[in-house]
C-alpha cells in the first residue's frame, strides 16, 4: 500500500486512478452539456474550496500515511486467509480436485465470485457501519462531508479502513481458498492491469461520480441492478443515509430492502445533523472525535443502568 | 495388434530422439517412454526363467511412479482420465483383489476371461502374483505375463497420448505450468497422507496405529523406492538446469523465494528418506519425512499464491 498519496493516481486498483478520473470527468462533461443548469454548482469555487472539501484534500494526504504505516502491517493478507481456508478444507474433507471444468470456465467463475463476494461483503460492512452504534460514530467521519468530491472516498476513519481491509482479506481469501481447494493452480482472474475486469469496468463507468455533485441517475430498471452515482449521493443525504449501501451492485439493497431510487427523492441535503457537523472540522476532529463520541455514548448507557 | 504397437513404438522413439529440449519432452515423454521400456524388460525377464524378476519389477515401480507423480495427460485429453487407474489401484477401489486373484489362480478358467477386471491387471495385482505365488506354476507365470503385457500396452497408450497432445500443452505456458503445479500438489498430498501418514499411523484414519503392511509395495519391499521416484519426478519439474523447468516459469510471477524454499524441502525429504532402512515406514524417520513432505506441499501452495498477486495485495480498504 502506498504511503505517498499521489501514487494513488497511478495505481489502477484505486478508484482515483487517473484513467478513472478522466473517464468520470468525460461522463460529467457530457452530463453538463445535456443538463446545463448543473454547471453553476459544479464549476463553482464554493464547491471545490468549501471547508469540507479542503479538509478532504488534507485528510487524503494524511490518511495514506496512516494506512501505509499503521494499518497495512496489522491487516492479515488475503493470501494467508486463502492458505488457511485451503488447509482447513483439506483437513476436514480430504484432498479433492474437480477436473470437469476448463481453464476458461474456472477463470470466469473465479472472476465473478470474487467480484460478487467483494460487493456483497462491502454492502454488509457498510450497512453495519450505519446500524451498529459505535461503528456509526466512526462512519460519521465520512458522512460529515458537507460537499462531495472524489477524494471524499478517503475521508474515512482509520479504524473503518482497517475493517474494510479485513473485509477484503477475508472475502477474497475465503473465495480463493475454496477455489484453490477445488481447482488448485488452475485458478486465475480476468484482469486489466491487475484489477478484476468487472470491477475495472465499473470503475471506468464513472464511479468517481458517486462522490460528486453530478446527479447522474439510471433508468429505474437499471438502478435496481446497479447503484447510480445519484443513488449514492442520496445515501449521503441526512434523510436517506440508511438506504443504498451498495457498492457497484444494487441487488443487495433490493434483496435486503434498503434500496431507494433516484426518482423518488427530489432534493437532498448532504451531511449529518447540523448540531453534529461542527465536530468534524479538522483532521484531529476526524481522528479523535469518534472516540469521544463512543465514550460519551457508553457513559450515557452505563448511567441509565 | 502387436505389429501396430511396434510401428507406433518406433515412431515414438524416433519422435523423442528428434525432439528438442523442453520439459515436456525431457520429462513427461521420456518418463513415459522409460516406463514402457521397463514393462518390456519385465516381460523379457519373465520369459527367460521362473525366478521373480525383482530387479525388473523394482525398475518398473520406479519408472511408473515417476509417470504417475506428474501425470497431466488427463487434463490435456479426457480420453486418458482413467488410464492411471487401469495401471494402479493403490487407494483406489475398495476391493480385495488378493482373494479374487487366488481364486483365478486356483481355477482352470481361461485366464484372459478370468482376468476380466481392470484391477486384475494393475501393478498391485502383478506384485501380488509375483511375490506370493510360485512362478514355476505355469498358470501363475501366464497370469504374470498377461498382466505385464496389459501394462505394457497402457504405458504405450500414455506415451502416445503425451506425444499426440504435446501442442495442447505447449500452446499456453500458463495452463501448462498450472497443470504441472497441480500435479505436484496432488502428488505431494498423496505422498504424505497415503504413502507415509497412513503407514506411520499419523493420519486421522490410522492415528496411533502404525502398520507397515499398509505401505504401497509392502510385498516387494519397494515402498521407499517408490517414494524416492516420486520425489525425483518433483525434482525433474522444479529443479533442473538442463531445461526450462517450473522454477523458471515461477520467476514470471515472482515466486523465486517460494520455489527456493520448496526445493529446500524437497532436498530435505530426500535426505530423510535416504536414512529409512528396510522399507520401514513406521518409525520416527517416517514421521520426520511426513513433516518434511507437508512442508513441501505448503511450499507448492505458497508458490501458487504468488501467481495470484492481487490476493497478496490489500485492496479496497477505502470504505464507501
Amino acid at each position: 500500500m502506498e504511503i505517498n498519496s499521489f501514487n494513488y493516481f497511478l495505481d489502477p486498483s484505486k478508484r482515483i486512478y487517473w484513467v478513472f478520473i478522466f473517464s468520470s470527468l468525460f461522463i460529467a462533461l457530457i452530463f453538463l452539456l445535456i443538463k446545463p443548469n448543473y454547471r453553476k454548482v459544479n464549476f463553482s469555487r464554493a464547491l471545490w474550496f468549501h471547508p469540507s472539501a479542503l479538509l478532504d484534500y488534507c485528510y487524503f494526504l494524511f490518511s495514506a500515511i496512516i494506512k501505509g504505516l499503521i494499518l497495512v502491517p496489522i491487516i492479515i493478507g488475503a493470501k494467508e486467509v486463502a492458505l488457511l481456508v485451503n488447509k482447513l478444507l483439506i483437513v476436514s474433507f480430504g484432498f479433492q480436485r474437480i477436473n470437469s471444468f476448463s481453464y476458461t470456465e474456472i477463470m470466469i467463475m473465479f472472476t465473478l465470485s470474487l467480484f460478487l463476494i467483494s460487493d456483497f461483503t462491502r454492502y454488509w460492512l457498510h450497512r453495519f457501519m450505519h446500524k451498529v452504534e459505535w461503528l456509526w460514530e466512526l462512519h460519521k467521519v465520512h458522512h460529515s462531508a458537507k460537499v462531495l468530491n472524489p477524494l471524499t472516498l478517503y475521508r474515512v476513519h482509520p479504524i473503518e479502513s482497517l475493517l474494510f481491509g479485513f473485509r477484503y482479506s477475508l472475502g477474497t481469501g475465503i473465495v480463493s481458498g475454496v477455489f484453490i481447494y477445488l481447482f488448485g493452480s488452475l485458478i486465475n482472474i480476468y484482469d486489466i492491469l491487475g484489477v478484476n475486469i468487472i470491477s475495472y469496468f465499473f470503475l471506468l463507468l464513472g464511479s468517481n461520480l458517486r462522490h460528486s455533485h453530478i446527479p447522474l441517475s439510471y433508468p429505474i430498471k437499471v438502478e435496481a441492478l446497479f447503484i447510480s452515482p445519484r443513488q449514492h449521493q442520496i445515501h449521503h443525504s441526512k434523510e436517506h443515509s440508511n438506504y443504498n449501501f451498495g457498492g457497484f451492485l444494487a441487488i443487495w439493497d433490493l434483496l435486503f430492502k434498503t434500496l431507494i431510487f433516484s426518482n423518488s427523492v427530489e432534493k437532498i441535503k448532504i451531511g449529518i445533523t447540523k448540531s453534529e457537523m461542527g465536530n468534524y472540522k479538522s483532521i484531529l476532529n476526524l481522528l479523535f472525535y469518534p472516540f469521544i463520541a463512543v465514550i460519551r455514548n457508553t457513559k450515557k448507557k452505563l448511567n441509565r443502568f | 495388434m502387436k505389429y501396430i504397437f511396434s510401428i507406433l513404438f518406433f515412431f515414438v522413439i524416433f519422435h523423442v530422439n528428434a525432439s528438442g529440449d523442453n520439459l515436456y519432452q525431457k520429462v513427461l515423454i521420456t518418463n513415459a517412454k522409460l516406463a514402457h521400456e521397463a514393462s518390456k524388460s519385465l516381460i523379457i525377464a519373465l520369459n527367460k526363467n521362473n525366478k521373480i524378476p525383482k530387479k525388473e519389477f523394482k525398475n518398473l515401480v520406479i519408472r511408473w511412479k515417476k509417470v504417475e507423480a506428474i501425470y497431466i495427460l488427463s487434463s490435456l485429453d479426457d480420453k486418458y482420465i482413467d488410464t492411471p487407474w487401469y495401471l494402479d489401484m493403490f487407494h483406489g477401489k475398495n476391493e480385495n483383489i488378493k482373494v479374487q486373484l487366488n481364486r483365478i489362480i486356483e481355477s482352470e478358467e481361461n485366464i484372459v476371461k478370468a482376468l476380466y477386471k481392470n484391477s486384475h491387471k494393475t501393478i498391485n495385482a502383478l506384485e501380488y502374483v509375483l511375490y506370493t505365488h510360485d512362478l514355476d506354476n505355469p498358470r501363475v507365470k501366464d497370469i504374470a505375463l498377461l498382466i505385464s503385457r496389459a501394462m505394457e500396452n497402457r504405458f504405450l497408450e500414455i506415451l502416445n497420448g503425451y506425444i499426440i497432445n504435446e501442442n495442447e500443452f505447449l500452446k499456453d505456458n500458463k495452463i501448462g505450468s498450472a497443470l504441472l503445479l497441480n500435479s505436484l500438489v496432488e502428488s505431494s498430498y498423496k505422498l504424505k497422507e497415503w504413502r507415509v501418514g497412513d503407514v506411520a499411523g499419523i493420519t486421522r484414519k490410522y492415528k496411533g496405529k502404525p502398520d507397515n503392511t499398509r505401505s504401497e509395495y509392502y510385498l516387494s519391499g519397494n515402498s521407499v523406492e517408490a517414494i524416492k521416484a516420486i520425489l525425483e519426478a518433483h525434482k525433474q519439474i522444479i529443479n533442473s538446469n538442463q531445461y526450462e523447468d517450473f522454477s523458471d516459469f515461477a520467476k514470471n510471477y515472482n515466486a523465486n523465494k517460494e520455489i527456493a524454499l520448496t526445493i529446500k524441502w524437497l532436498n530435505n525429504s530426500f535426505q530423510i528418506l535416504s536414512k529409512i532402512k528396510n522399507d520401514n515406514l513406521t518409525g520416527d524417520l517416517a514421521k520426520e519425512f511426513y513433516q518434511s513432505s507437508t512442508n513441501l506441499q505448503n511450499g507448492y501452495y505458497s508458490s501458487l499464491m504468488n501467481k495470484l498477486n492481487f490476493v497478496a495485495k490489500i485492496l479496497d480498504a477505502d470504505g464507501d
